[in-house]
């Protein structure tokens, strides 16, 4: 059962047309990248998702039952869990504060007058395994906004992680990093998703860490779909060639 | 040692401490909004008037207790602040700030009109500590209404301490330093402000309630905004998101003035010199002052950031 369903979604801008009625399927388990050129929808795609833009037309569906129009917070309660193309963290909170108050939303997300210490420990303990996924449980009481940019990188995944969420976008998850920063949080997120339990919606500029990460690519172009298929349909499409990879293969 | 206070002091000295603690919870009470949660409220006198009218108008127009109707007048407001909330959380930065203020302005103006409940410019005067429940009368005397004050401090400093500390104070953090990613992990940041905004008003007419029958009297003065001003200061001075810090930014301003207002008129003057240095050389306050050698560097040795 595909457990993201965009059917025919729009969003204009006064006559800019940023997405293009866009039909997507993502599969429980698929690991899908959103590629494309600066300018393609990839972002206005991922706020039309997660409700912090309404479409202009056209419907999102979420396991099933539509999300539409639903407000930011009722959508990542129904499991949609994601990170931000710059790092959204809250600096002056612990790597295992971010966390922790990440997955505590996850354990009710609504009101918590009583039965505190419970609810806190519980939380403390999924962000725990959570940042030990991402090989950060050494650096979990440090303030997260004096991390490096990597960690900061990786620790916004952990906090994805730590909602349990059932469908995790990641915008641009190596935005900034060096190579070797690059290299090891790809590696990382390899890991992650090597089980296949997963379920991920990508964007990314890195081809290289595109054809490592995902099963399945979107292109979009200029807020369409040009093309959609396995990586190496992709890298072999002629359309796409000329849109966006053009020399690089 | 609070507990001792009334057998060291003299008499004058215990009315300017019952009031410093007053002013000490009405801070406490801001605290909540500024230091927890950065919503900066330039309208709490609105909280802390409405609590003083609406205890001392109980107190003189019905036959309810004191210590019935301070707490009634506080669950008033607090309702009340639930509807200013609604509105005020439209915005957010400083036009939350204007709001706020806005809604304290307007209840000034209604106190200055409305004559007939209020009094209009006379205010309400000779304001009962009416004993009871039960005939109860320990509460009436200075002492005994300094004990009060004791009390109630200590409680809402628990209450206070014990919500900063739940997970519905984690989330308040979060709001404070990103609200956009607490929205987007689930919480619906809107409701959370609402909710402190009501605690914070609540807590600040009950100080305000205290206030009316330890003067005997409240006055549009208690609505003004210049009084929304000074517990700004009082909080940020004393250290905003400590909950101790704003108690001793109180006393600390009611100090002072009482000091100062001795030799010159122009006290304010040298008091707002004084909130200078602090926001230069001591941007986390008194109580950041005294516990600055563990405050420092965090447990694992990493400085902190501010």
């Amino acid at each position: 059962m595909a457990l993201l369903e965009l059917d025919e979604l729009t969003r204009r801008f006064g006559g800019l047309v940023a997405v293009d009625h866009v039909t997507m399927r993502v599969e429980e388990g698929e690991v899908r990248a959103v590629i494309g050129p600066n300018g393609a929808g990839k972002s206005t795609l991922f706020n039309l998702i997660t409700g912090v833009l309404k479409p202009t037309e056209g419907r999102v569906r979420f396991a099933g039952e539509s999300v539409t129009g639903l407000s930011v917070p009722r959508i990542c309660q129904r499991g949609i869990a994601r990170t931000f193309q710059l790092t959204a963290l809250f600096p002056e909170m612990s790597a295992r504060d971010n966390a922790r108050l990440a997955a505590q939303a996850r354990d009710t997300g609504r009101w918590h007058f009583q039965g505190g210490a419970a609810t806190l420990a519980r939380a403390g303990a999924h962000a725990d395994r959570a940042l030990e996924r991402l090989g950060l449980g050494a650096i979990a009481g440090r303030p997260a906004g004096l991390l490096s940019h990597g960690d900061q990188r990786l620790l916004e995944v952990a906090m994805a992680l730590a909602q349990e969420p059932r469908l995790l976008l990641l915008d641009e998850p190596t935005q900034g990093l060096s190579v070797e920063e690059t290299e090891q949080a790809v590696a990382t997120l390899a890991g992650l998703l090597a089980d296949g339990q997963m379920t991920v919606l990508l964007v990314e500029h890195d081809m290289e860490v595109v054809f490592r990460l995902a099963h399945q690519i979107t292109v979009l172009h200029r807020g369409a779909v040009i093309a959609d298929g396995p990586p190496q349909a992709i890298k072999d499409n002629a359309d796409v060639q000329s849109a966006y990879l053009g020399g690089i293969f | 040692m609070l507990a001792l206070a009334p057998l060291l002091f003299a008499p004058y000295t215990m009315t300017l401490l019952t009031e410093a603690l007053i002013l000490g919870l009405f801070a406490m009470s801001l605290d909540l909004m500024i230091g927890y949660t950065r919503l900066i409220s330039f309208g709490h006198a609105a909280a802390y008037g409405f609590g003083a009218y609406a205890c001392g108008w109980l107190l003189l127009h019905t036959a309810l207790p004191m210590l019935v109707a301070i707490p009634v007048a506080a669950l008033l407001a607090g309702m009340l602040a639930i509807g200013v909330a609604w509105v005020c959380t439209q915005a957010t930065g400083v036009s939350f700030s204007m709001l706020t203020l806005a809604f304290a302005q307007l209840l000034y103006a209604v106190a200055y009109k409305w004559t007939s409940i209020t009094g209009g410019s006379d205010g309400l005067a000779g304001i009962p500590r009416r004993p009871g429940p039960f005939g109860l009368r320990l509460f009436g005397t200075r002492d005994g209404f300094y004990y009060l004050v004791v009390i109630v401090l200590l409680a809402a400093f628990v209450f206070c301490r014990a919500l900063v500390r739940s997970p519905f104070g984690a989330v308040l953090r979060g709001i404070r330093e990103n609200e956009p990613k607490t929205l987007a992990l689930g919480y619906n940041t809107r409701v959370y402000k609402i909710a402190v905004v009501a605690l914070s008003y609540a807590l600040g007419a009950f100080a305000g309630a205290l206030y009316a029958p330890f003067a005997g009297f409240a006055n549009t003065e208690l609505l003004f905004w210049l009084l929304s001003g000074q517990v700004v200061i009082m909080v940020i001075v004393g250290g905003a998101g400590t909950l101790v810090g704003p108690i001793l930014g109180a006393a600390f301003f009611l100090t002072v003035e009482h000091q100062l207002s001795n030799y010159t008129e122009a006290w304010a003057l040298f008091f707002g010199l004084m909130f200078i240095a602090f926001v230069i050389f001591a941007p986390e306050g008194i109580w950041g002052l005294v516990t600055a050698r563990r405050a420092r560097e965090y447990a694992d040795g990493t400085p902190r950031t501010r």
